[in-house]
C-alpha cells in the first residue's frame, strides 16, 4: 500500500473545472461566430482564424524558448489569435494580422511575465497597433455576401460601415434588423449581433464569464447613447445604431471579460463596467477614430487594480466593523472621573488582596514585582506591603508613582482577560 | 453581505455511508469502571453527571476538549442555548450525522443529561441540509429535540454559529460526545472508541465505523477493503485533513472524523494564475485571497497583515474553486504560520 502514496495539500477534493475547460468554452463560443463570417465572406475568414491562432501560439512558444521557460499548457494565446481576426475586416492582408499577433504576444504578454501577468488586454493592444499603422486597411470593410479570394489582391466591393457614418453624424442607411443579423459591412465577427449575444450567453451560463461585466457595460452604454444621440430620430433608433455598430457587443462579451486584466470582485467589475461604458462613449463621441472600444479598453485596464483596492478597503471596514464601532464609542466625550485620595485606593487594594490570597495562596502578586525593577523601589515596596495608616507621611512623587502602578496593574488584568474572550469566540466559530 | 461572500456549493458524496448502519470494530476489552455512581439514570444530579463525564474521559470531538471541563465551565444565562453539533459539511464525512440517524434514543438520552447540567432555554441539533444525493430525508426530531437544518454553502459550520451571541450564552457540544455520555451513564462504559467515516473511490465497502481509539489507519482500511492501490490516504476531513504516508503508524484520535482513500492525486501547479477572482468570492471571511497568495509567495508579511491574513480559518474553499489548481490555502496558511513565528521572535 505504501509505495504509491503521494503528498497533496488539503483540500483533497477539487472542482472539475480548470483553466483548460474555461478556455475551451471560449473557443467553443467563438466557433459559431466563425461559421457566420464564413457564411458572409467565404473561406478567407476561416483561413484568417487559423492563421491568427497558429501565429499567436507559435510566437508564444518561441518567446517561451527564448525566456527558457516551460511551454504553457493553457490555450490563452490561441484565444487571442482567434479574437484578433474577428475585429478586422475579412479582406485584410495577412501581414497586418501577423503584425497584430506579434504585438499581442511579444509586446503585451511575454515581457510582463506571460499568462496571468499582462497589464493590458493583448487582443485590444494588437488591434489598436495595427489600426494606428494601417488605418486604411483596417477601417475599410468589404460588403457582405461575397466570397473574398484567399490568395492575391482582394477585389471585393468596399462599403461604408455604420460606425463610420455615425462618426460623420449621418444616419446609417441600413435597417436595424439587418444590423442585428449582421448583413452590414463591418468587422468580420462583430456584426452578427444575434450570434455574438447567443455565444456570450452560453459563456455566462457556463460561468466562464461573470455576467455582471457585460451587463454593467452594455446597460449604461445603451442608456448613454439614448440620452445623447449623435443622429436625428427617436432615442430608440439612436440606441440601436450605437449599440449594434462597431465592436461594442462583441467586445463586451469577449474582450472586457478577460479575467487577467479585469478587477477581481463583482463590485469592482460593476464599477469597471460602468466607467468603461462612459469612456467608450466619450471616445466614440469625441474621438477621431471610428473604433473607440479597443482604445478605451486599454485605458480602463490601467484602472482595474484601483477598483480592486477600493473593494479591498470596503471589505476591510466590513471585516472590522466591531472594532470600528468600538472606536466610535471611544470618540464620544467622556465624563471626567474624580481623582480619589490615595489612601482610599490603597485601602480598596488591601481589601481586594486577601480575597485573592484565599483562592490561590501560593501565587505571588505578579504586577508589583515588575514595577520594582524599574528603580526607586524602596518607597513603592513600603506602599504595597504596609497598612494604610503609615501612608500619611509619603511624598507627592510616590503618589504619582502608585497611581501609575495601579493603572498598569489594571491594564495587565485587562490583558489577562483577553485570551479567554478569544477562546470563547473560537468556540462560537466552531 | 452575500454580495461579497459567496462560498462554494460542494458535492456532498455522503451516500452510501450515511444509509448503511455503523460497523463496530471488535474491541479486546470493554472498559467498565466501578467508581461510577450507582444511582439510576433518571435521578442523577448535575454534579454526578459531570463526575461521570470525567471518569469516562469523554472528549468532545468537535473541538478536542474534555467534556466535563466544558460542562463545568459553562454557565448559561437567560435564554441560553445548547447546540448539538452534527453538521457534517465536508464531502464524504458523515460520522456525526450517522450517530443522529442510526442511534437516536441514546443520543436523546445524552442530550437530556447534558440539559440537566446546563439548564438551557433552547436545545437543538444542528445538521447540514444541502445534501442532494441522499436516499432518505433527514429526521426532523431526535427524541424530543428539534433538528435545526443548516443551509448555505461550505463552510457551513462557521456560518451556522455566526448569528449567535458571542461566547457567553451558548454551548456547542459534539454529537458523538453526547452518545458516549449516555453510554457512560447507562452502562458505565468508558469512552474507548470513536466514530469515523471510511470513504473514497478506492474503498470497497465505504461506511461509518466505530473503532477503538488508537487503531491504525491501515487496519481500518483493511476492515473496509480496498478496490485498488490508493495514491492518497487522508486522515481527517476531505477539505481540511492531511495526507498520510505511513498508514500503519497513523493512529486514530477522538477528533479524527474520517479516513479517505483516493485512487488519484490531483496534479497541482500545472497552470499559472489567470486572475479570475473565484477564490476571492469563495472566501467565507471576505478576504482578498488572490492578492494575499501573491504576497504570501514573496513572503511580504507586512503587507499580508494589512490584508488581514490572521482572519483566515483555513477552510480550503479557495483551493477548491481554483481553476488553475493552485494550492492557495496551503500557501496562505504557511505564510500565516511564518508570520506568527516572526511575531514571537520579534522580527516583524
Amino acid at each position: 500500500m505504501k509505495e504509491k502514496l503521494m503528498f497533496q495539500n488539503a483540500p483533497h477534493v477539487r472542482q472539475s473545472e480548470s483553466v483548460v475547460t474555461m478556455m475551451t468554452d471560449v473557443v467553443i463560443a467563438l466557433i459559431p461566430i466563425y461559421l457566420m463570417s464564413f457564411f458572409y465572406y467565404g473561406a478567407r475568414s476561416l483561413v484568417l482564424g487559423f492563421m491568427g491562432a497558429f501565429f499567436c501560439a507559435a510566437f508564444s512558444a518561441v518567446g517561451k524558448i527564448i525566456l527558457r521557460e516551460k511551454p504553457g499548457r493553457d490555450l490563452t494565446p490561441v484565444i487571442t489569435g482567434l479574437i484578433l481576426p474577428l475585429l478586422l475586416p475579412a479582406d485584410v492582408p495577412y501581414y497586418v494580422l501577423i503584425t497584430a499577433c506579434s504585438v499581442a504576444v511579444l509586446v503585451v504578454k511575454l515581457p510582463f511575465g506571460g499568462t496571468g501577468n499582462n497589464i493590458f488586454n493583448p487582443a485590444a493592444v494588437g488591434f489598436a497597433s495595427v489600426a494606428l499603422c494601417w488605418p486604411n486597411m483596417v477601417f475599410s470593410y468589404p460588403a457582405p455576401m461575397q466570397s473574398i479570394e484567399i490568395f492575391g489582391e482582394s477585389t471585393a466591393k468596399i462599403a461604408q460601415s455604420p460606425a463610420y457614418s455615425l462618426a460623420l453624424g449621418a444616419v446609417p442607411d441600413y435597417e436595424v434588423l439587418d444590423m442585428i443579423l449582421g448583413s452590414v459591412p463591418g468587422p468580420m465577427g462583430a456584426t452578427n449581433i444575434f450570434v455574438v449575444a447567443a455565444c456570450g450567453i452560453f459563456l455566462m451560463v457556463r460561468k466562464t464569464v461573470n455576467w455582471m461585466t457585460p451587463v454593467s457595460f452594455l446597460v449604461p452604454y445603451a442608456v448613454l447613447s439614448a440620452l445623447f444621440p449623435r443622429i436625428g430620430g427617436s432615442p430608440f433608433d439612436a440606441l440601436c445604431y450605437e449599440l449594434f455598430s462597431g465592436t461594442i457587443v462583441f467586445g463586451a462579451f469577449f474582450m472586457l471579460t478577460e479575467p487577467v486584466t479585469s478587477p477581481k470582485r463583482d463590485f469592482g467589475k460593476i464599477m469597471a463596467g460602468i466607467s468603461s461604458a462612459v469612456v467608450v462613449f466619450l471616445f466614440r463621441y469625441f474621438g477621431g477614430l471610428e473604433m473607440g472600444f479597443a482604445n478605451a479598453l486599454i485605458l480602463m485596464n490601467v484602472f482595474s487594480p484601483v477598483f480592486d483596492e477600493i473593494c479591498e478597503s470596503v471589505l476591510h471596514l466590513y471585516r472590522h466593523k466591531e472594532a470600528i464601532r468600538f472606536t466610535a464609542a471611544d470618540l464620544l466625550p467622556k465624563k471626567k472621573t474624580e481623582t480619589k485620595p490615595l489612601v482610599q485606593i490603597l485601602k480598596k487594594k488591601e481589601k481586594a488582596q486577601p480575597a485573592k490570597d484565599e483562592n490561590n495562596a501560593e501565587e505571588p502578586v505578579p504586577e508589583k514585582t515588575e514595577v520594582l525593577a524599574e528603580g526607586k523601589a524602596a518607597a513603592s515596596v513600603s506602599l504595597i506591603n504596609t497598612p494604610g495608616e503609615e501612608l500619611v507621611c509619603k511624598t507627592e512623587e510616590e503618589e504619582v508613582k502608585t497611581e501609575e502602578e495601579l493603572s498598569a496593574s489594571e491594564e495587565a488584568e485587562e490583558i489577562d482577560l483577553l485570551p479567554e474572550e478569544e477562546k470563547t469566540e473560537e468556540e462560537a466559530v466552531k | 453581505m452575500s454580495f461579497f461572500v459567496k462560498g462554494i456549493l460542494l458535492e456532498q458524496k455522503k451516500e452510501p455511508m450515511l444509509t448503511r448502519s455503523t460497523l463496530v470494530m471488535r474491541q479486546e476489552f470493554e472498559y467498565f469502571d466501578c467508581d461510577f455512581p450507582d444511582t439510576p439514570v433518571e435521578e442523577l444530579s448535575a454534579q454526578q453527571i459531570i463526575e461521570i463525564a470525567r471518569l469516562a474521559e469523554i472528549v468532545d470531538e468537535s473541538d478536542g476538549k474534555m467534556l466535563w471541563e466544558k460542562l463545568e465551565k459553562a454557565s448559561l444565562g437567560e435564554g441560553g442555548r445548547l447546540i448539538v453539533d452534527a453538521i457534517d459539511d465536508e464531502p464524504y464525512i458523515s460520522s456525526q450525522m450517522s450517530v443522529a440517524v442510526h442511534q437516536p434514543e441514546k443520543l436523546a438520552l445524552g442530550i437530556e443529561l447534558c440539559e440537566k447540567v446546563l439548564n438551557p432555554a433552547k436545545t437543538y441539533i444542528a445538521m447540514y441540509k444541502h445534501i442532494f444525493d441522499m436516499n432518505f430525508s433527514l429526521p426532523s426530531k431526535v427524541g424530543r429535540y428539534k433538528v435545526e437544518k443548516i443551509g448555505g454553502r461550505y463552510p457551513a459550520e462557521s456560518r451556522a454559529y455566526r448569528h449567535l451571541p458571542k461566547g457567553k450564552n451558548s454551548v456547542i457540544v459534539g454529537c458523538c460526545a453526547m452518545l458516549h455520555l449516555a453510554r457512560a451513564a447507562e452502562e458505565s462504559r468508558k469512552m474507548t472508541s470513536c466514530f469515523i467515516t471510511v470513504a473514497g473511490d478506492a474503498v470497497k465497502n465505504p461506511r461509518n465505523v466505530e473503532v477503538p481509539i488508537g487503531t491504525s489507519v491501515e487496519r481500518i482500511l483493511e476492515l473496509c477493503g480496498l478496490t485498488e492501490e490508493p495514491e492518497v490516504i487522508v486522515a481527517g476531513g476531505s477539505m481540511t485533513g492531511r495526507a498520510v504516508f505511513e498508514p500503519e503508524n497513523e493512529l486514530v484520535a477522538p477528533t479524527t472524523r474520517g479516513v479517505i482513500a483516493l485512487c488519484k492525486s490531483y496534479s497541482s501547479g500545472t497552470y499559472s494564475c489567470i486572475g479570475c477572482g473565484r477564490c476571492d468570492h469563495a472566501c467565507p471571511k471576505a478576504l482578498s485571497v488572490s492578492q494575499m497568495r501573491k504576497l504570501a509567495e514573496f513572503e511580504k508579511f507586512d503587507e499580508l497583515r494589512r490584508y488581514d491574513a490572521a482572519l483566515c480559518i483555513g477552510c480550503g474553499a479557495c483551493s477548491y474553486v481554483c481553476p488553475a489548481r493552485i494550492d492557495v490555502a496551503a500557501t496562505i496558511i504557511k505564510a500565516k504560520k511564518q508570520m506568527e513565528l516572526a511575531k514571537k521572535e520579534g522580527t516583524l
